[in-house]
């Protein structure tokens, strides 16, 4: 819009000659310098808009289109239109509602959780000294691992043969349930996938608090307020943004729960542990049900985004409540 | 709204899985270096399951007598997924499917993407080729069979609890068990995971194949639930767990950590397949003596009762291949080259009824249990024409099971079963 308005003076240079030409020499100049633009703009979002079609619109338009149809995925089989089967069945399956019972419970618990410790770590690392960057490294490293590794090896800590259990059993204690009792196994599931995933979002926090202006703390701190009244006036308002994208990222990640399942409880005891993509990826793709499969995946892809549209609708609201008050 | 973008995609990335089935092409793969004329040469290529015993080299090894003799160069592939079970639909769908596939076995789905072997003179005697018979067609051949019911047992154990035999019916294997853990052994070992469902199955399939010959047929024609079937087993089960001869904690165990905690030698009996006893070769000399027996059978009932048995080294050919000639000779070469047999057999733990007795003394006794089987059957969800009308039984009979581990109770368990083949049915 500013080139409209003002012009610089090369600008005005060039543009005398075709004023002096007559306003048909300037239409016309004026029609392919736009289309040029317009071109140049074009060339230049095109790889993208490409890349964005053809890794996401394309393969959710298929899942979406599959969900509608009895299809074994193979290519001798045409997709027979069966509109709302799939979805129907998907919530009158016992099976396929308690994964999303369990797949819920995941991602609320756990992104309190992943959200509570990353923050309240974040907090004790912000400054920088040999120890906080140590203590960084430590916090990450869980994310750096495989989630399959990360099953595993609490498999083998808190396993009835675990090393937990087995401390326990030299102690003369009796053995705790961790991953043989179905309630027990979903919160130690919980745990654990917290405790893979939370390095991100600590990350998150430690960039989102370089963001706290130093002189608001400072004057706050002047006017007597203390630790707690500094972080509720102070840090938590400018860490605000942060926590909307930590909150909706841990969230999703959370309802995407898969390979932990598989190494840490194969989705049981008793299918007490099956999450909705398990159910997806271990249960309806073997049996070659891919309509079920793809109605339960675009379930899954309606619940991540009611999730993060209800997180920036929160925050908005909140962001026009504190300008009313300011 | 660059999260919310992000988000959206990680999600849809499950969705997306389904489409990659059909976007990359619209034939079925093979190879494209085969000879139309239908004279063995070319390429060929077979996808196999890798494994710590069955690796790349292994392949290259069995199969170089074969390009040596034909000039096929044959090139092994590995699964592009965690299974060939997995990653040959895909393949199948994105057009690129191998001409030979090995491990997995013809069901409805993909019956018409393959080879019938019917008029193939080498097929007949092959192990078990026609118990795997689709309407009396040949889809797929092997080299031996994995034998499922088996009872591995601790005969210190046996010993010092005075047990003086195998128990051949359900009271004195109860009684084994109480005797067991009398004498400070854990009597009977089980494990989390898939090993719990597959467990149960493996000690039932003397019986209940005994007391309902081709059970899944019976389910499939509605003469027989599967609840009912199984409800005699989950009793047995119950009272088990009840009596605390299984452990509860048993449904959140590792299978291999069940497999170390047998090797101690803390353990009295283990359901295993035949396999375990290559674990139990591989794993050096335990510090007691294996035995292993077929599973009891009900009161009346002949024992020992029919092997639950899957055939070992299945080798199918894709309907597509562009070089089938190729393809059919190298399963030929496969499946009846002596070498290539003792090659197989001895690699993975196989066995071949009539086949010459392992010089291992637990490879030996299984031989023998093999060789004593009045037949062999067919085992959870079934083959050829004894199927079930249901697929992914395993995973679902295997919750079931770990439900009596968590308090349901067998007749629960029984329902359940019923609900969940009248739902898939």
């Amino acid at each position: 819009m500013a080139r409209t308005l003002t012009k610089t003076v090369p600008e005005r240079a060039a543009a005398a000659p075709a004023e002096a030409a007559g306003p048909a020499a300037r239409r016309g100049r004026r029609g392919w310098r736009g289309w040029r633009d317009a071109g140049a703009r074009l060339t230049m979002v095109a790889p993208a808009l490409v890349l964005y079609v053809g890794l996401l619109v394309v393969p959710v338009g298929y899942a979406v289109y599959y969900s509608f149809t009895d299809y074994n995925g193979f290519p001798q089989q045409i997709p027979e239109f069966i509109g709302w089967e799939n979805y129907q069945r998907v919530f009158q399956s016992a099976d396929i509602t308690d994964s999303m019972v369990v797949t819920g419970t995941i991602a609320l618990v756990g992104a309190i959780l992943v959200n509570a410790a990353a923050l309240g770590l974040a907090l004790l690392l912000q400054r920088t000294g040999g120890f906080t960057t140590f203590g960084r490294v430590v916090m990450f490293y869980p994310h750096v691992l495989s989630a399959l590794v990360v099953g595993f090896l609490w498999q083998a800590i808190l396993g009835p043969q675990g090393v937990v259990n087995t401390m326990l059993e030299k102690a003369g204690r009796s053995s705790m349930p961790f991953l043989s009792d179905p309630t027990w196994a979903l919160w130690t599931l919980i745990f654990v996938i917290s405790w893979s995933l939370f390095g991100v979002q600590l990350v998150l926090y430690l960039a989102g608090l370089q963001t706290v202006p130093a002189d608001l703390v400072e004057a706050a701190r002047i006017d007597g307020a203390g630790r707690w009244q500094t972080f509720r006036a102070v840090t938590w308002p400018a860490l605000a943004p942060t926590f909307s994208v930590a909150l909706i990222t841990s969230g999703i990640s959370l309802l995407k729960t898969y390979d932990v399942v598989v190494s840490l409880t194969g989705g049981g005891p008793a299918g007490s542990t099956q999450t909705l993509a398990y159910s997806i990826l271990a249960v309806s793709f073997p049996g070659r049900q891919i309509g079920l499969a793809s109605a339960e995946a675009v379930v899954l892809i309606i619940a991540a985004a009611i999730l993060a549209f209800t997180v920036l609708a929160l925050r908005r609201r909140a962001e026009e409540g504190a300008e009313s008050i300011g | 709204m660059s999260a919310l973008r992000w988000g959206r995609g990680r999600a849809a990335l499950a969705a997306g899985a389904v489409s990659l089935l059909t976007l990359a092409g619209c034939g079925n793969g093979g190879s494209s270096g085969g000879n139309a004329d239908g004279e063995v040469g070319g390429e060929v290529r077979m996808l196999v399951n890798l494994t710590p015993n069955l690796d790349q080299s292994y392949w290259e090894e069995l199969v170089a007598p074969f390009e040596e003799a034909t000039g096929v160069s044959v090139e092994i592939e590995a699964p592009t997924g965690s299974s060939v079970a997995e990653s040959f639909p895909q393949q199948l769908a994105a057009g690129t499917a191998p001409d030979v596939i090995q491990s997995i076995f013809p069901d409805d789905d993909t019956l018409p993407q393959l080879v019938d072997l019917s008029d193939l003179p080498w097929t007949e005697g092959t192990p078990m080729v026609d118990d795997y018979a689709i309407d009396g067609s040949r889809y797929v051949v092997g080299v031996g069979s994995q034998t499922q019911s088996l009872v591995f047992y601790n005969k210190t154990a046996f010993e010092e609890a005075g047990i003086a035999e195998p128990p051949a019916t359900w009271a004195e294997f109860t009684e084994a068990l109480g005797l067991l853990d009398e004498a400070g052994y854990t009597p009977l070992q089980t494990a989390g995971q898939f090993q719990t469902g597959l467990q149960l199955q493996q000690l039932y399939h003397p019986t209940l194949n005994t007391a309902h010959p081709r059970w899944q047929t019976s389910v499939a024609d509605e003469e027989l639930s599967a609840g009912e079937a199984y409800l005699p087993m989950f009793q047995h089960y119950a009272d088990w767990l009840e009596a605390g001869y299984i452990a509860q904690d048993d449904v959140g165990l590792d299978p291999a950590a069940a497999d170390g905690a047998f090797l101690e030698g803390t353990v009295g009996l283990y359901p295993q397949g035949s396999w375990f006893a290559t674990t139990l070769k591989s794993g050096g000399e335990p510090p007691f003596e294996v035995g292993v027996f077929s599973p009891p059978v009900d009161e009346g009932q002949e024992y020992p009762g029919p092997q639950g048995a899957t055939m070992a080294y299945p080798y199918m050919i894709n309907a597509a291949s562009g070089n089938i000639s190729s393809a059919q000779a190298l399963v030929e070469y496969l499946v009846t080259d002596e070498t290539a047999i003792q090659s197989q057999l001895t690699a993975d733990g196989v066995f071949r009824q009539g086949a010459e007795t392992a010089d291992d003394p637990v490879l030996a006794q299984v031989q023998a249990i093999l060789d004593e089987a009045p037949g062999l059957v067919a085992v959870g969800e079934g083959f050829g024409d004894t199927r079930l009308p249901v697929t992914g039984f395993n995973p679902k009979f295997t919750e079931i099971v770990q439900g009596l581990y968590t308090g349901q109770s067998p007749q629960e368990a029984a329902d359940a079963l019923d609900d969940w083949v009248s739902e898939n049915r």
